[in-house]
């Protein structure tokens, strides 16, 4: 579908914790869009003209709505734009848009989703797509954060992972305190202990140097190029 | 990150719109959401670095979208009848 404007009003605000912030829009005209999981809107910030980019964190079959997952500590424009709004006012948008999405060919072999921070927004989209098309290919989401009070939508990832046997969800903290069970470290330690499965696509979602981190060390690994897909958060 | 190349502006002589479009490479931080808006205007160079295909390949209101959506206002927007610029606004 080619992007194309927009109106949405907020419908919902959830606080997950002081750095991330969960916004759900209800489209209003037009009041549906068709996307893939994985692209992301551009949302008009100010009366002056001032865009900003957002992943989509719902899933496509949820066509009326969109929902976004904002990491306030940048408190720049959209930041501020997005606190400011009450429920039930309008944005202006522009949608969809990106081509970070999975492809079928991608959807046949193991996914393996490294994220941190806010880049785990595209990912919630991509793994409830395609647990609801039914796909049994193993995904694997490592999620970086400092941390535990970071630690966001731990409830869902966990459930999923419960409820489904090929979905699984690594938490990584650089910053755990004495007791934190499982992965220390930044994602690439944890992607370095687990054997990965052979084949697999990896989809990579952060700032700039942990996505160089990645790549060095998957093609250090022999993944190659083409099994790499990454989308740059700032 | 600034380059060798931060004031080296990059633009396309040939036009159609009324707007002009030119990319501050040194502000360029390979975002991609020009490219995204406006496809057939921008493309991003084996650096990343956003660059012009054609200034007529997406109308005057898309190539203004385009600009306004860079994080780091890398797009320069110029209305060629008058003169004045138009993104960002001075």
């Amino acid at each position: 579908m080619p992007p194309q404007m927009f109106t949405a009003k907020l419908a919902d605000k959830q606080v997950l914790t002081p750095k991330f912030t969960h916004y759900t829009f209800e489209f209003v005209s037009p009041n549906t869009m068709t996307f893939e999981a994985g692209q992301y809107i551009s949302l008009a910030v100010d009366a002056e003209g001032h865009r900003r980019s957002y992943s989509i964190c719902s899933e496509p079959a949820k066509q009326h709505a969109f929902e976004l997952l904002i990491d306030n500590t940048p408190n720049g424009l959209g930041v501020k734009f997005l606190e400011g709004l009450e429920f039930g006012h309008e944005a202006n948008l522009l949608g969809p848009l990106g081509k970070f999405v999975i492809t079928p060919e991608m959807a046949s072999e193991p996914l393996v989703f490294v994220a941190t921070g806010s880049g785990a927004a595209p990912f919630r989209s991509m793994v409830l797509d395609q647990l609801q098309k039914q796909s049994k290919v193993p995904m694997t989401l490592y999620m970086g954060l400092r941390y535990e009070e970071d630690m966001f939508w731990q409830d869902e990832w966990q459930r999923l992972q419960t409820q489904f046997a090929n979905f699984h969800f690594h938490p990584t903290l650089s910053k755990p305190s004495q007791n934190w069970p499982l992965c220390r470290g930044r994602v690439t330690d944890c992607l370095t202990v687990h054997e990965q499965p052979p084949g697999a696509h990896y989809l990579i979602c952060g700032n700039a140097p942990m996505l160089a981190d990645v790549t060095e060390l998957l093609k250090k690994a022999g993944v190659p190029d083409d099994h790499m897909h990454n989308e740059k958060f700032h | 990150m600034p380059n060798d190349n931060a004031d080296k502006v990059v633009t396309d002589s040939k036009q159609i719109g009324k707007y002009k479009v030119e990319v501050l490479r040194g502000k360029c931080i390979s975002a991609g959401s020009c490219v995204a808006i406006a496809p057939k205007v921008f493309e991003l160079d084996e650096q990343g670095i956003a660059t012009i295909i054609s200034q007529d390949g997406d109308p005057d209101d898309t190539k203004l979208l385009a600009a306004q959506s860079c994080p780091t206002a890398a797009i320069v927007v110029t209305d060629t009848s008058t003169g004045k610029q138009v993104w960002p606004r001075e």
